[in-house]
């Protein structure tokens, strides 16, 4: 048993930390006022290679494990979960192609995420949860696939280099019918149109991207068709973990900001810190960040060790965006008034946070997927 | 060439710091590279990009704790690194002949160091090095420019700045203004886990017999009087400002 991080790991971790206060803490409220995209630092944190970690070596990327990547997600997300979503969201574009592509597939498409971001185009109008019933087509046309279709609430729609697109083959069976196709963001037929009036994480881009007879090859199909479905749930598997990463990064700043603030702010002439009405909260804070933290970077050790990790993803993701919702709530409750306002980072972590509980399947899909592995 | 960039490993700037018996306790605080070095370990790569072939190391005389700072400036861009791993606290003038007995053995060139050692709030590394080398020094530079073995340099003075030449070896102290330091980036920070880090220990150098050591810390404590001032305001304003003026003395 150890908990030591590499001293590499520790250096990305410092090197994240710094970035995310120098660069992203200072100007995160004013992208979450203005509701706008913070593409040139999206580019600075490109090029310090805090994006597509995870792309192999033989491929041009860093190799670099979940756990690296959770680590850089908590730094990320105790600056700005939004700025967060933007970087790590593009792993859902990069672990389908990982766990289903050809060797091929890899060396045509991972190119295109050294410094772009990718986007997964599952969600529709009409489907979240039911992931299987979607109803973008997918049909085939001698050795192309045509895709027509409206996909919803896609993270990075609209600034993506490649989109993973889940479609329909035909009226087969809901689950077996689904093909995931590469969609490289240049084919003519893709447009898009960005969501506005979001709750919160308002600086990252989210779209609905249609689909209008765009035509790629064949060959960009991964896995068999059919195996869509099953890939998009290995993809979510691995992935939610970021969420949850990035969540005990929410609740770590809620924590800070709370200590910070109690400390100083005085009621009955004294410090309110000295009261245990809010020594209990930090207490509390204290005790969900610590176990979420633990969970999240023990499934990011599963998926870098090569084990069975659906039951630990789903847990680390459910616990760590409920307590980092709770760790928010109970932070605006410490700063009392101040913290109903956005001149205070607090309001901000709710809003945020609270989009993690339900992208990347809902906490109550997380509840289905440990239930089931009990009683299966 | 060879330029060596000497380096400290410091409590972060907004760590607290709290004393427990007669010394300073650091259990608990974050470390990070002393501030003033970075630019120097900035200045030094800075240097290579310009076009001057140049070795860069990484020199370091403290506990091991300063592995890490050690190890940010390897991923920045520096070649190689030796730390001189002790526990003693050594005196500044100590502390300058062993680097210097290291930079000598090394064979550098050029020497960057901090202006200021971040957590003795001393100015005295740079020029005590300089001196123990035998080397033309400069300190708080700001600007620095290297042709062939000539360098134009400029560096604070008290009333304004001024520019001069010198030449190689020489020692330079860096400091706020010379350069905006990069961030690691994560390439680098992978590439470093190949560099190599050399250990040595003070019986590898002479003269490292402590000249000064420490009998006690003390955290400093602001008193405050605690005197407030009562009546109409027009009132109370004059009584402040004799007071400010009388007693305090700040106007």
């Amino acid at each position: 048993m150890n908990f030591d991080l590499s001293p590499e790991q520790k250096e990305m971790q410092r090197m994240a930390r710094q970035f995310a206060a120098e660069r992203i803490i200072p100007n995160a409220a004013k992208w979450d006022r203005e509701e706008s995209y913070p593409a040139e630092f999206v580019k600075e944190a490109a090029d310090l290679g805090l994006l597509n970690i995870t792309i192999p070596e033989e491929y041009g990327g860093l190799g670099l494990g979940l756990v690296e990547e959770v680590l850089i997600g908590e730094e990320l997300g105790y600056a700005c979960m939004g700025f967060d979503t933007i970087i790590l969201a593009s792993d859902l574009a990069i672990v389908p192609i990982k766990i289903a592509g050809n060797d091929e597939q890899k060396k045509r498409f991972f190119p295109l995420l050294h410094t772009g971001l990718g986007a997964f185009c599952l969600s529709e109008a009409d489907n979240g949860s039911d992931a299987g019933a979607l109803k973008t087509r997918a049909e085939f046309a001698g050795d192309d696939v045509v895709l027509n279709g409206t996909k919803m609430w896609i993270t990075n729609g609209g600034v993506a280099a490649l989109y993973v697109v889940f479609a329909r083959m035909e009226t087969e069976h809901k689950h077996t019918g689904t093909v995931a196709i590469v969609v490289p963001a240049d084919v003519p037929g893709i447009s898009h149109n960005k969501l506005h009036g979001k709750m919160g994480q308002r600086c990252s881009y989210t779209a609905e991207m249609i689909f209008e007879n765009v035509r790629v090859p064949r060959a960009n199909i991964l896995g068999e068709p059919g195996d869509g479905f099953k890939i998009a749930m290995k993809t979510l598997d691995r992935t939610r973990i970021t969420v949850a990463a990035g969540s005990v990064g929410v609740a770590r700043r809620a924590l800070e900001e709370s200590v910070k603030y109690a400390k100083t702010r005085h009621a009955f002439n004294q410090p309110i810190a000295n009261f245990q009405a809010i020594q209990f909260k930090l207490a509390d804070i204290k005790m969900g960040l610590d176990t979420s933290r633990l969970q999240t970077l023990y499934a990011a050790w599963l998926v870098d060790n090569n084990r069975s990790h659906g039951q630990a993803s789903a847990i680390a993701k459910c616990r760590a965006s409920d307590v980092a919702f709770a760790a928010a709530g109970e932070a605006i409750q410490i700063h009392g008034g101040y913290g109903y306002m956005n001149d205070f980072p607090v309001e901000k972590l709710l809003r945020d946070v609270k989009l993690n509980q339900i992208y990347e399947g809902t906490n109550e899909i997380q509840r289905v997927v440990i239930a089931r592995s009990l009683l299966k | 060439m060879k330029i060596c960039t000497v380096l400290k490993q410091v409590p972060d700037a907004e760590a607290s710091i709290r004393t427990s018996g007669s010394g300073v306790d650091l259990a608990g605080v974050t470390f990070v590279m002393d501030g003033m070095d970075e630019y120097g370990v900035e200045e030094a790569i800075r240097l290579r990009e310009a076009g001057h072939t140049a070795e860069i190391f990484t020199l370091a005389l403290g506990p091991r704790r300063f592995e890490e700072a050690i190890r940010t400036s390897l991923a920045i861009g520096c070649d190689r690194a030796i730390h001189i791993e002790t526990d003693e606290a050594l005196d500044v003038i100590t502390q300058a002949r062993v680097l210097a007995d290291a930079v000598k053995k090394e064979g550098a060139d050029l020497v960057f160091v901090g202006g200021k050692e971040a957590d003795w709030d001393s100015s005295a590394l740079g020029p005590a090095l300089a001196e123990a080398l035998g080397w033309t020094h400069l300190d708080w530079t700001t600007k620095f420019v290297l042709t062939g073995t000539t360098i134009e340099a400029t560096h604070d003075t008290d009333a304004g700045n001024e520019t001069v030449k010198l030449s190689l070896p020489a020692v330079i102290t860096t400091q706020q203004g010379l350069n905006e330091p990069r961030y690691p980036t994560l390439p680098n920070i992978m590439k470093a886990k190949r560099k190599e880090l050399r250990k040595a220990t003070l019986a590898d150098y002479a003269a490292h017999a402590p000249l000064t050591k420490i009998a006690s810390e003390a955290i400093q404590v602001k008193a405050r009087l605690n005197k407030i001032l009562s009546g109409e305001g027009p009132e109370t304003a004059k009584q402040l400002i004799t007071l400010l003026r009388d007693e305090a003395k700040v106007i």
